[in-house]
């Protein structure tokens, strides 16, 4: 009760404690029971698609990040970086209290300080910050006004600009619409990664899996035309290889074949007739047939969605390339299908033409204060552009939660909250309203305020005017709210609207589509080749990596330790490069190569990818980090260092715009990579079949048949399974990699992260790993993802070794693991064929405050202990307390593992496997399997009889592997057949 | 047993015929005074030689208790078992020290049955391989497990938990395996030294050296050599070497089970108790070679350990390795015959490495396994062939050099089997390398000054011939005097 009270004062009061207060008597001013969950909505601030989370909180501190069950956008699910946000607010290495030129100051100081500059400014005022959607933004400008005038710049490196010029041009309007995945029939994806960094991914991720998984013995198609095959790219059932930079030609190909055939735009006849495939083919390096075939399986599986965007695409042609693609939408009829616009406002951001500006306003000294909030323009700019030197002309105020390059450089900095700590609200899409609400009271570590409050107070300091009746950010953000409730009609007292609010995370409703129609002006639009080919050296593309993003999670340990799931790399940043272009420059796979382009020149190392294009080479964003933290600083490269920080003709950054030449330095490299092999030898652990095998039957052999045994199958053993016995099903076909499941895995398990020496020699602890396999070889590769846990067998290998009965089999079919009671022999690591137990090689420490995001509900494991999986036996445990109160079993759905609650393709399905009605059942056929299609248990011939039932991924095509590879599962077919 | 006695006036000695006499000691021109005088000599005072090869076996020694501290201290992690590799050099070590434990019994106890005469010189030594091999091997599970302080879990005792151990696990019959093993050969051991232990009990009651008449005396438990005491001592003898004997099968199978049982490609055949078996013998009479050879030299023991003896033992030597290569041999073939592209894989990966067309794009990589392997066979398979002929038999340095390979070949033979499986099972994303680290070598070192530490205390402290057996081989003088007699 002591240390639960204790906890409880540090949490529960907004003031830190003086001393610890035993709570012998239960303060009356809140309810709270220590070891329960406490949930509290609010918004994911990791990127601008402002997801709804759910907080779990215990003891008053937040534990897990889940998703929003209410909300439109993510509906529960959270992608890994949501996940890891929770590393935001426990970083190690936030910014502790203000600093006036690297020297810890009082707050009064500092605050002291930011006004007089502000008053000594006088409107020479410049605040860079994330673009806003909701009322900061607002709030900022008003700020400004009030502190004399100075202008406020939107920094986002993964900007949508080009998408709201090139909507603009097309349709008269720069919002960015709702892609309808679920409605197409075909997606050509024109480079755009929507499962990692475009968009909304988690949504993207819902809405793509809902078209493209196996249904009804039917597969929707998804298109890949780029000259970069990323995680989004690895999903598609064709990849076609063009030349960079062509995307809008290709686009435009195809809307020429489709216009001519189905006769719609008529006046885009001319235009299109200058973009025909004989015309661009040799531009694009794609083949006339091959366009021509696009268009023809367009119009014949559509509705259409063309998806075009990104890092990829950024060339100095990115809106003419999305011109083009939105005319390809008009032309195969997706507008108001599976494209829809809404009246809503235009998403704010700033070009970089304003970002130039700001650096040579900053140069010229026009800015006498400038303000930076969380963003990072000093890592994430190009050196070339003199970010870094033009800060030096002004005063510069970091008012930024966590430590950063840019941080380092400002004069002041006032440690800010994180999202888990302080106000604010999200408008992503039109009626959705997302709030931001404080989940618990701050970090205790941390001297630092809001930021929206500081900015207040400050204001008020310097204008007494300023922000009239407000005391707070939170009572600006009321009046906003105030408003909303409004304009939506809602008739409540404010007071149980805003609870509402609250409650639900923010105020959701639908909305109308508003129809559009192309507008006559593109025709005007002349899309060129960037003709990045011809040039020497190889096309640089600067991509994203859906874990590290631009750079801000960086610093978070799971993000580093969860591996890439393309590449498979953790810690390290990474060059892809084709083969076979390696291999006649005689780079060898792992080399360490040196990067030159004109602005500059870096060391990374080779990764032999076959998803890129023979004259390209990809570098993920995100690392090569110097200020930004413990476990930031020193890993990887950062890409930005060799781009040229040149602009397209709408003011964007055009990433893609650089020729490399790369001379290989050292033969090998220390990078980690967690994967043994890439290829699985026919041996089916990540098992697909085709649409057509599923529709011929061919794939109903009535599974693998058991053997006959000597003794009884647990089931029929008394005191097994009854009523419950936990199971699995992972859907192949809906699994695309996104590893979001892992880093839950990591929040909700207690997980220690060993780092990257550790992680070389094997001693990674995730309990649920993403295995990548390729199959196939060049341009007709594919790539596989299987997320693979303990699959809680019924005849395990590992529990019968274990001398000391440390792992069992327990009645629920749980396979148990008693930390306390193991000696740590390792046989049962040994002995379990699927590699998924994990062994306490040190005494791992969490460092402080991240110790204060350990699930309480279980333990963490000391040296020279397995550990493993355990199906959230936590999570299940607590729903069975909750339904014996209640005196009843517990129902389907009730449990929900961590794994299975983030996946944003709802891949993984769990539950009682001795309920034949329960979703897990039905999924998985155990028992009947004459009626199994693409079902399958990894290494069933074993017989270790798996919990976890597979369901193969399904191709609409056939890759054609290696010869020993075919050789080897035939023979495997013929041995167990 | 038809022996020919012939009194050379001479030599003032009884000469044997040697073809049919005692074929343990050359030409046994040996008396009971004179056995006892040359035998008791070696535990005489020590040179500096001695104690500079003391040193130098503590010094290996105490590098590894500095490593296990090391490795105690900062966790297992510190040496290079990983995932997916759990064991490593550790149990290499524990299965090769058990492997040397079985030469001891198979000599005393098994020839001892069937009556091989040439045991008589190097049983004793080896007996005391067998009990400090068995001790070094003992401590490797303790240095090898996660949280060594609890090791006592895995014995089944009565305690208010109720918590008990799991007879299913191979594990645990290694524990019974090992520790039956142990006491019954630190037993026989003992039985066996009784008689020699009343002699320096005895010798130093003579010289008056009190100290060391009150350590032999409780040893030697009253021994007087009386007909009585001989009648029983020769029973007890003949049932210890009875129990003792199915040990030098079983154990070793049962250590083989450890693998056997588990469903890891390469471990996973029914082929390894015999395997196993053979591979113990094999290596523990080299071992006994590698030391007896070096031992007979320095004390000078040509008359006791003969040529004859050592051929013996090449032999053997022979016909395990034969055992041996046939193993391979057949696992390779029942890799290959049963189809399953897991044991197909293992078997093609131990010799040659990653298969090309396994990677990415084709790269043939030769790693530590391969390396293994490869020593592997060429130790215990080509190596030995020499010994087929008499010539290399009939020399010692050869016969040395022979079998110090063979013990480098078997310990790689037991890190090919384990390290190597561990590295390619089911799940090719899983598949992991494995480099030993420091302490591991360093814990392997100290297993080596461990054991040759107690062996050469065991040399200056106990007699390591057994003087009574020698006395056994030779004519009881009571005849002899009396041949003399008439003779005069």
């Amino acid at each position: 009760m002591g240390v639960g009270g204790a906890t409880a004062v540090i949490a529960g009061c907004e003031k830190k404690p003086e001393k610890l207060i035993p709570m012998l008597v239960p303060p009356t001013d809140y309810e709270y029971t220590p070891q329960t969950a406490y949930q509290y909505m609010t918004t994911c601030r990791e990127c601008d698609a402002a997801c709804g989370m759910m907080i779990t909180t215990r003891e008053h501190r937040a534990q897990k990040a889940e998703g929003n069950p209410n909300h439109p956008l993510n509906q529960g699910t959270l992608c890994a970086r949501g996940q890891a946000s929770l590393q935001s607010l426990y970083n190690p290495n936030r910014h502790a209290f203000p600093l006036a030129d690297g020297k810890q100051i009082p707050w009064e100081e500092g605050i002291q300080q930011f006004s007089a500059i502000i008053k000594a400014a006088s409107g020479a005022i410049a605040y860079l910050g994330k673009p806003a959607s909701g009322s900061e933004g607002r709030f900022v400008d008003e700020w400004l006004k009030a502190a004399g005038g100075g202008q406020r710049v939107k920094f986002n490196l993964l900007t949508q600009n080009s998408q709201t010029a090139a909507n603009k041009i097309a349709f008269n309007r720069a919002d960015i619409p709702e892609y309808a995945f679920e409605k197409a029939g075909i997606i050509l994806n024109f480079s755009a990664d929507f499962l990692e960094t475009w968009g909304n991914s988690v949504e993207n991720a819902r809405r793509f899996t809902d078209m493209h998984v196996y249904k009804n013995g039917k597969k929707n198609r998804f298109i890949h035309i780029s000259p970069h095959v990323s995680l989004t790219g690895a999903k598609a059932d064709r990849w076609i290889v063009i030349n960079p930079g062509t995307e809008g030609l290709v686009a435009l190909a195809i809307a020429a074949v489709m216009r001519e055939k189905n006769g719609s735009h008529k006046f885009l006849k001319n235009y299109l007739a200058a973009y025909t495939p004989e015309k661009v083919t040799e531009a694009t390096g794609v083949s006339v047939e091959v366009m021509r075939e696009l268009a023809n399986d367009a119009m014949e599986h559509g509705p259409v969605l063309a998806l075009g965007g990104g890092n990829v695409s950024a060339t100095d042609q990115s809106v003419e390339t999305l011109v083009a693609v939105n005319i390809l939408n008009s032309v195969s009829g997706a507008l108001d299908k599976t494209i829809r616009f809404y009246n809503q406002t235009v998403p704010e951001s700033s070009t970089h033409q304003d970002l130039t500006q700001l650096i040579s306003d900053l140069e010229a000294g026009k800015i006498k204060l400038l303000i930076i909030d969380d963003s990072n323009p000093v890592y994430a700019l190009p050196p070339s552009m003199g970010f870094k030197q033009a800060l030096k002309n002004a005063f510069v105020v970091s008012m930024a939660s966590q430590k950063s390059e840019t941080s380092h450089l400002a004069n002041l900095v006032l440690p800010a909250l994180t999202a888990y700590e302080s106000w604010g609200d999200a408008f992503p899409r039109s009626g959705v309203r997302s709030i931001q609400q404080p989940v618990m009271s701050t970090v205790n570590t941390f001297d630092a305020k809001a930021r929206e409050d500081v900015l207040l107070s400050v204001a008020q300091n310097v204008n007494k005017k300023a922000f009239p009746g407000n005391s707070s950010y939170l009572d600006y953000l009321q009046n906003i709210w105030k408003r909303i409730q409004r304009e939506v009609g809602d008739k409540r007292k404010f007071d149980s609207f805003w609870i509402s609010v609250l409650e639900n995370g923010g105020f959701f409703e639908n909305s109308k589509y508003k129809r559009v129609t192309l507008s006559r002006k593109v025709t005007s639009v002349k899309v060129n080749d960037p003709g990045l080919i011809g040039k020497d050296g190889l096309t640089l593309l600067p991509t994203t990596s859906l874990l590290i993003g631009d750079g801000s999670g960086a610093n978070k340990p799971w993000l580093q330790e969860v591996p890439h799931p393309m590449s498979q790399i953790v810690w390290d940043s990474w060059v892809e490069i084709n083969p076979d272009t390696a291999q006649k420059l005689g780079i060898n796979d792992r080399a360490i190569i040196e990067v030159t382009t004109p602005h500059g020149s870096v060391n990374a190392t080779a990764y032999y990818h076959f998803g890129i294009h023979r004259n390209a080479i990809a570098i993920p964003m995100g690392q090569g980090h110097q200020n930004s933290g413990d476990v930031a600083d020193g890993f990887g490269i950062n890409v930005m260092n060799l781009l040229s920080g040149r602009m397209d003709n709408a003011g964007n950054f055009a990433l893609v715009d650089t020729q490399a030449t790369l001379k290989m330095v050292n033969e090998k490299s220390y990078t980690v990579n967690t994967d043994g092999n890439a290829r699985q030898l026919g041996r089916d652990i990540a098992a697909a079949t085709t649409v057509e095998e599923l529709n011929s039957g061919g794939e109903k052999h009535g599974g693998h048949k058991r053997p006959v045994e000597f003794y009884p199958d647990r089931s029929e053993t008394a005191g097994y399974y009854k009523p419950y016995r936990w199971g699995m099903t992972i859907d192949l076909d809906r699994c695309n990699g996104c590893s979001a499941c892992v880093v839950a895995c990591y929040a909700e398990n207690n997980i220690p992260v060993v780092g990257k020496v550790r992680t070389a020699l094997g001693r990674e602890m995730s309990w649920i790993r993403m295995e990548r396999y390729i199959e196939g070889y060049g341009d007709d590769f594919e790539t596989r993802f299987s997320p693979m846990l303990c699959q809680h067998c019924g005849n395990a290998g590992c529990e019968t070794v274990c001398p000391v009965y440390a792992t069992y089999h327990n009645p629920e079919g749980l396979n148990a693991m008693i930390y306390n009671r193991c000696v740590g022999t390792r046989y049962c690591s040994n002995n379990c064929a699927y590699k998924v137990r994990r062994f306490n090689w040190f005494d791992y420490e969490f460092p402080s405050p991240l110790d204060q995001q350990l699930n309480s509900t279980i333990t963490t494991r000391e040296v020279g202990v397995m550990e493993k999986c355990t199906f959230c036996v936590q999570r299940i445990q607590t729903a069975k307390y909750d339904a014996k109160n209640l005196g009843r079993d517990l129902e389907d759905g009730e449990v929900v593992t961590a794994c299975q609650q983030t996946c944003p393709t709802k891949a993984i399905t769990f539950g009682n496997l001795m309920d034949t009605e329960s979703k897990v059942s039905k999924n998985a056929l155990r028992d009947e399997t004459e009626k199994r299609d693409r079902q399958y248990e990894v290494l069933a011939e074993l017989n270790y009889k798996p919990a976890i039932t597979y369901l193969k991924k399904v191709n609409t095509r056939v890759v054609l592997g290696h010869e020993s590879d075919r050789h080897d599962s035939q023979e495997q077919e013929e041995t167990h057949g | 047993m038809g022996t020919t006695a012939q009194y050379d006036a001479t030599a003032g000695r009884v000469i044997i015929d040697e073809h049919q006499g005692h074929p343990g000691i050359k030409s046994t021109t040996l008396s009971y005074g004179q056995i006892n005088d040359e035998m008791l000599a070696m535990l005489d005072k020590p040179r500096p030689s001695y104690y500079l090869l003391l040193l130098g076996f503590l010094m290996a020694l105490g590098l590894g208790a500095l490593s296990l501290a090391i490795q105690v201290d900062v966790g297992i992690g510190y040496s290079g078992i990983s995932h997916p590799i759990g064991w490593g050099f550790y149990i290499t070590n524990f299965v090769f020290w058990i492997g040397i434990g079985h030469a001891g019994t198979l000599i005393s106890a098994v020839f001892y049955l069937t009556r091989a005469p040439w045991r008589t010189a190097i049983y004793r030594s080896a007996e005391a391989m067998t009990v400090f091999a068995v001790f070094t091997a003992g401590l490797f599970p303790l240095v090898h497990i996660g949280r060594p302080w609890l090791a006592f879990w895995l014995i089944p005792y009565p305690n208010e938990r109720m918590l008990w151990v799991n007879f299913k696990s191979p594990l645990l019959w290694d524990v019974f395996a090992v520790t039956t093993y142990m006491s019954v050969s630190i037993m026989f051991f003992m039985l066996g030294l009784i008689p020699d232990l009343a002699i320096l009990r005895d010798e130093a009651v003579r010289k008056g050296k009190k100290l060391k008449a009150l350590v032999y005396a409780p040893l030697a438990l009253a021994w007087r050599g009386t007909n009585h005491q001989w009648v029983h001592y020769m029973r007890g003898y003949m049932i210890f070497a009875a129990l003792a004997t199915p040990l030098v099968f079983s154990v070793h199978s049962i250590v083989s089970w450890d693998f056997a049982m588990s469903s890891v490609p390469g471990w996973h055949t029914t082929i390894f108790a015999p395997y196993f078996v053979a591979g113990a013998i094999f290596s523990g009479l080299s071992m006994v070679l590698t030391v007896l050879i070096p031992m007979r030299a320095v004390f000078g023991l040509q008359d006791y350990i003969t040529n004859h003896v050592i051929q013996s033992v090449a032999k053997m030597i022979i016909f395990t390795s034969v055992i041996v290569g046939y193993a391979y041999g057949a696992e390779f073939f029942i890799g290959y015959y049963s189809g399953s592209p897991f044991e197909r894989a293992i078997f093609y990966y131990r010799p040659f490495g990653e298969m090309a067309s396994w990677t990415l794009l084709g790269d043939n990589e030769i790693n530590f396994p391969q390396i293994a392997f490869w020593l592997m066979v060429f130790c215990n398979v080509i190596v030995p062939i020499p010994l087929w002929r008499w010539k290399i038999r009939n020399n010692p340095l050869a016969v040395w050099i022979i079998a110090a390979l063979v013990n480098v070949g078997m310990w790689f033979e037991r890190f090919n089997i384990i390290g190597s499986s561990l590295q390619h099972e089911y799940d090719p994303s899983a598949w992991g390398e494995y480099w030993p680290t420091v302490v591991e070598v360093g814990i392997t070192i100290g297993s080596f000054g461990f054991f040759f530490t107690l062996f050469t205390l065991f040399a200056k402290s106990l007699p390591p011939m057994a003087i009574m057996e020698l006395k056994e081989g030779t004519n009881p003088p009571m005849r002899n005097a009396a041949k003399k007699d008439t003779d005069e």
